[in-house]
């Protein structure tokens, strides 16, 4: 009995209070966009997504209780199982899953349909942790690296071959964790630069602008620092490498396909084509833009339809929100997310051991990638990739494995005195 | 240390990342709703501001004499806007609307409706829709009588939104004729044919959304005023389509057959009075109309006998034949070349004349007859379809009429069989309409005319476009052969394979026809019944078709199945019609008591019941069947229970029983009783064997 009491108070309710309010807003944001005065239906109506988000609600407490329920043990041992398993289904995606918008993402099981990139997201993440659990494992090792590394890539080529973009490029937020762990920072710099190139790149039009500057910036480097041959010679390659690079993606993207060089270039103008592909991104920023302070009032919106924001009750579902209530709503929303965050790192942080520390800034990892790219998106920040708002977009497979995620790590937490015991 | 000041730093920048990223989307969604705001407000409204259709009042289709057999009615919603009325006239008003509109509306109490409206009026809200049920056209005029409304739109701030709903007044009378008209402008019938006509021209109007996906009109009037449809009035005629209806669904039932139509056509104007398509529902009880067998090209088949008439048209006019030549039919079977044509009778009919083989359709002996004459040159024999106009469509003003299918002489598809089977009807395609064309123009001495459902279209009572009836051929053959054939065709209702419906009152001339069905490309033991005609066979007034699919049972011939029909049409016409008979037919009184005299009062009820009673009073009754509801019929000095079959989702047959035994059936089906007079139900208004109507009302005529 006492030992109960002592396990209720262990589970951290900050972070099940954060959510339960983010699940609960994400459903009356679902019924908002859906909402047609002509034929009001409930908002526990079945026959609606937010009837429908209310099933998956209610089948993710009981997936909540199972979890808790379980023995904390059980994750670790059987997360290489999980992920060979999950692995296994990714492979046979593509062949059996069922073909919606020219992907084969989706398993159908009766009405419903799951997608199993989604899942594989918190198998991939016990995964890392049991690997890099060991005292050996030293990320500053080129060894040790690709391990981690190939771990991660597994699921993404899996995921490319479904195709789904969106999803894989989830995965590259593994690369938070990896900081946390130690990744040396000359990868994070190169990897930011070669972004940053990239999309300056991208969004200069005339590249003799972007070569210019970068020998400018050579020069600089050069003349601040010893004038050895050595450093003339590293910085004058550097400088010439990275001016062949922008050439040959201007190259490249000219050479993608159409839809796909449309949606990098209406990021950096999105007046470009404000009726095809810049279509979701204009009038989501028209609902949110519209919205004002206060926000229009609940189910007062006009935009946040289907007839005007496309895939809102999924992906777009953040513009109800910036419509319906405004800035404060947003702010509010934007607020309870970071402050999951942070609740999470602050979490991590105090596990006594590498495997739940680990698999705490895999979920923070994860978490945040979402939340800024999806938030980008809707707000014409980043290109439309097609990822869902944690909690809070319409759909069985994106709350459950957000939800699986998430509470394994409070089981994880709520236990962290025995794991300590076990791990010495 | 090192080490643990590098974690730090790497904690730390966690911190940092999500505060970066969220510090970054705060900025942005800012600058949307604050910078920009105003910018993306106008695009707001931009996008709200749409020109939208407005509907035109869709035209009515009308029978002849005028009944309506669709039209639009008009249905209202009520919206508000509360800040239009001024102080007074709102406080004086809004305590009577809510309670007027919560007894209207009957759903949310008084108070709710004075909070809804104030608390709109106080938010300035502009549009309130009060009620989302639709009224009515007399609710509307009431309610523009209540306090606040009555002010009127610009003062009162009430605004009544019409929207149209098609209504048939006569639910399924005609159903696939009349036709339909759905969203993406598919249909069929008369509805899609004229929806050109019907349509009108739709106007449109400044609307602007508002939440919840409504739109509300911007101005009061309409800037492009829609134009309203022409209204169609058709040749039918409502008491002949109830007549025909109901005496095709009788036969249907009795028969369980698959489906069956019937033609009835004005001979002197081809004018379809009536015409009736049912088929049996998907659930296998009772029939309802779900397409136009009678002209469409599901409809075309091999017709079997009655296209007899063409081949002795054929026969006479090549003149070398009279109707007193014999001709042997030898024992009912003849081979051309490896194919054995037969004759319905067994042994054959012997050595006949040549109007004997007609009127008994001896096949042997018509086709003996075609092949001798035409078989060296059987496109003269084609040349006589052509010259009787039913070999090409006719343009029938409803679309999607089926096209007459021929074989040419001299082509692969031509055997040397086929001329004699073509002579009875097989071969060859036509629908229902085609026959009957032919029929007509015998009864209208060989004036062939162009058969017509739409007789004008109109607008506001006044006629815009007439259709005069159109002559194909003047003549289909010369005089003299147009009076053997109706000699023949007469002969055949008098001693021929129609005899059974032959009367003392009025003569009807016709032919029987039993074509047995090809089903995938072999010919089965199912049949296609039919009978053309025209009455009275002295001056014929109509003519009509009668065809049904597979029936089933013993009797499956033309003869059996469908004239029974045609004399039943024909019967209730004669009757009513008293251009066609000037003094009054007792007739008509006689055939409805004809039975009821011999059969005891009790007629139909409960089995159980009845038989006690009977046994009772010592009335010799019998009963085999196990179905609890019975009819009664007469069997020498006996009465023998016959199951009526109430239970089938389908409107029962309740004549003869107690009204207290009706109720109970009726109301069982959902249906709501209407009864006038006292004793036992004499007649329903809705035929036994429909499909019953959602919230129907059956009226019930005692006596």
């Amino acid at each position: 009995m006492r030992q109960d009491d002592l396990y209720i108070s262990r589970i951290d309710w900050i972070t099940i209070l954060i959510y339960s309010i983010l699940v609960i807003i994400g459903w009356f944001n679902i019924y908002a966009a859906v909402y047609d005065e002509q034929a009001a239906k409930s908002i526990f109506d079945f026959s609606i997504n937010s009837g429908k988000q209310l099933v998956w609600i209610g089948t993710a407490i009981l997936l909540i209780t199972v979890i808790m329920v379980a023995d904390y043990r059980l994750f670790d041992n059987l997360s290489l199982i999980l992920y060979g398993f999950f692995l296994l289904i990714l492979l046979l995606t593509p062949f059996i899953g069922k073909e919606i918008n020219g992907q084969r993402a989706w398993f159908e099981i009766g009405a419903f349909r799951l997608q199993p990139a989604e899942f594989a997201k918190f198998a991939t993440a016990l995964a890392l942790a049991k690997f890099m659990e060991a005292p050996t494992f030293d990320l500053s090792k080129g060894k040790y690296q690709l391990r981690a590394l190939a771990i991660i890539g597994l699921p993404i080529a899996l995921i490319m071959l479904q195709p789904d973009t969106g999803t894989a490029m989830v995965y590259s937020a593994f690369g938070i964790m990896l900081f946390r762990e130690g990744m040396p920072q000359r990868y994070y710099v190169f990897a930011i630069g070669f972004v940053a190139i990239s999309l300056l790149s991208l969004g200069i039009e005339n590249n003799l602008y972007l070569a210019a500057a970068v020998m400018a910036l050579m020069v600089l480097l050069i003349l601040a620092g010893k004038k050895t041959w050595q450093r003339i010679v590293t910085f004058a390659v550097m400088g010439l490498v990275i001016i062949a690079y922008s050439y040959s993606l201007d190259y490249v993207v000219s050479k993608l396909p159409d839809h796909q060089q449309n949606r990098i270039m209406v990021l950096f103008n999105p007046d470009l084509d404000p009726l095809g592909v810049g279509w979701n991104v204009t009038q989501s920023k028209i609902a949110i833009g519209s919205g004002g302070f206060m926000g229009k009032g609940y189910l007062e919106g006009t935009q946040t339809k289907f007839d005007f924001v496309p895939e809102q009750h999924t992906d777009f579902i953040f513009c109800t929100l910036g419509e319906e209530f405004g800035w404060i709503g947003s702010l509010i929303v934007i607020i309870l997310f970071g402050a999951l965050l942070v609740r999470l790192i602050y979490l991590s942080e105090r596990q006594k051991t590498r495997f739940s520390r680990i698999y705490g800034y895999c979920v923070v990892s994860i978490l945040l990638f979402h939340f800024t790219i999806n938030i980008a998106m809707t707000i014409g920040l980043f290109p439309v990739v097609g990822i869902p708002l944690p909690f809070f977009s319409y759909g069985g497979s994106s709350l459950w494995s957000f939800t699986i995620l998430l509470f394994i790590f409070i089981k994880l937490d709520s236990h962290r005195i025995q794991l300590l015991g076990r791990n010495g | 240390m090192n080490i643990k000041k590098s974690i730090l730093l790497r904690v730390r920048f966690a911190f940092l990342l999500v505060a970066i990223f969220a510090g970054v989307i705060f900025y942005r969604i800012t600058h949307i709703q604050f910078v920009d705001g105003e910018k993306w407000r106008q695009k707001s409204d931009e996008v709200n501001l749409q020109y939208r259709k407005v509907n035109a009042t869709r035209g009515n289709i009308y029978s002849m004499d005028g009944s309506l057999l669709a039209t639009s009615l008009p249905f209202y919603r009520v919206v508000l806007d509360p800040s239009i009325a001024k102080d007074e006239v709102f406080r004086a008003g809004i305590d009577s609307l809510s309670f007027l509109l919560s007894k209207q509306f009957n759903d949310k109490s008084k108070d709710y409706y004075k909070r809804l409206i104030s608390d709109a009026r106080h938010t300035n809200k502009k549009y309130l829709i009060l009620n989302r049920k639709q009224i009515g056209y007399q609710e509307k005029q009431e309610m523009m009588k209540w306090p606040i409304f009555r002010q009127g739109r610009m003062s009162g701030g009430v605004i009544f939104e019409k929207v149209e709903k098609r209504f048939y007044p006569f639910k399924a009378l005609a159903g696939r004729t009349v036709g339909f008209l759905n969203e993406d402008n598919y249909g069929a019938g008369i509805e899609f044919s004229f929806n050109e006509y019907l349509g009108g021209e739709n106007g449109e109007a400044l609307f602007q959304k508002i939440a919840g996906g409504t739109w509300k009109p911007v101005h009061d009037a309409n800037d492009i005023k829609p134009e309203d449809g022409f209204d169609i009035i058709t040749t039918l005629d409502v008491n002949l389509q109830d007549v025909a209806e109901s005496a095709l669904l009788r036969q249907l039932l009795n028969k369980d057959a698959e489906f069956g139509s019937v033609i009835v056509m004005e001979v002197a104007t081809g004018h379809i009075k009536a015409i009736a398509n049912l088929q049996k529902n998907k659930n296998g009880y009772g029939y309802g109309e779900y397409y136009n067998y009678a002209i469409g090209g599901q409809g075309l088949t091999e017709p079997g006998s009655t296209f007899k008439l063409l081949s002795m048209m054929a026969l006479l006019e090549e003149g070398k034949i009279s109707l007193n030549d014999m001709i042997d039919t030898g024992n009912g079977t003849y081979k051309f070349y490896d194919r054995t044509m037969r004759d319905a009778k067994q042994g054959g009919y012997g050595k006949i004349t040549i109007r004997e083989a007609f009127e008994k359709s001896s096949n042997v002996g018509i086709s003996k007859l075609v092949n001798e004459h035409f078989g060296v040159s059987p496109s003269k024999f084609l040349a006589y379809i052509e010259k009787a106009g039913i070999d090409k469509p006719i343009d029938f003003q409803i679309q999607g009429e089926g096209i007459p299918y021929f074989k040419t002489p001299g082509t692969k598809h031509w055997y040397g069989t086929t001329l004699p089977w073509m002579s009875i009807g097989y071969e060859l395609k036509v629908t229902p309409l085609h026959t009957l064309m032919l029929y007509n123009a015998i009864a209208n001495d060989g004036r062939m005319v162009k058969p017509m459902i739409v007789n004008s279209i109109s607008r506001a009572n006044k006629v815009t476009q007439e259709f005069k009836t159109e002559v194909l051929r003047k003549k289909i053959a010369s005089d003299k052969t147009i009076k053997e054939i109706q000699s023949l065709l007469e002969g055949v209702v008098e001693h021929g394979t129609a005899k059974n419906i032959h009367n003392s009152d009025y003569k009807i001339a016709g032919k029987t026809g039993t074509a047995q069905k090809l089903i995938n490309g072999r010919y089965t033991q199912k049949y296609y019944a039919s009978f053309a005609g025209y009455f009275p066979a002295d001056k014929p007034k109509y003519s009509a078709i009668i065809v049904i699919d597979s029936p089933k049972g013993f009797n499956a011939y033309g003869g059996d199945v469908s004239a029974p029909v045609f004399k039943e049409i024909a019967d209730k016409i004669y009757a009513q019609d008293l251009k066609l008979n000037n003094v009054q037919n007792p007739r008509a009184r006689r055939e409805q008591f004809k039975d009821n005299d011999q059969l005891p009062f009790v007629q139909a009820g409960m089995a159980e019941e009845l038989q006690m009673i009977c046994n009772q009073f010592g009335i010799s009754n019998h009963y085999k069947g196990a179905e609890r509801w019975v009819k009664s019929s007469a069997n020498n000095k006996s009465i023998d229970w016959k199951a009526n079959k109430v239970d089938e989702p389908v409107v029962p047959d309740v004549t003869g029983m107690t009204l207290r035994d009706a109720l109970y059936v009726l109301e069982n089906k959902g249906l709501r009783v209407d009864y006038a007079g006292k004793g036992r139900v004499r007649s329903q208004s809705m035929t036994a064997g429909m499909n019953i109507p959602k919230d129907g009302i059956i009226k019930l005529t005692l006596g």
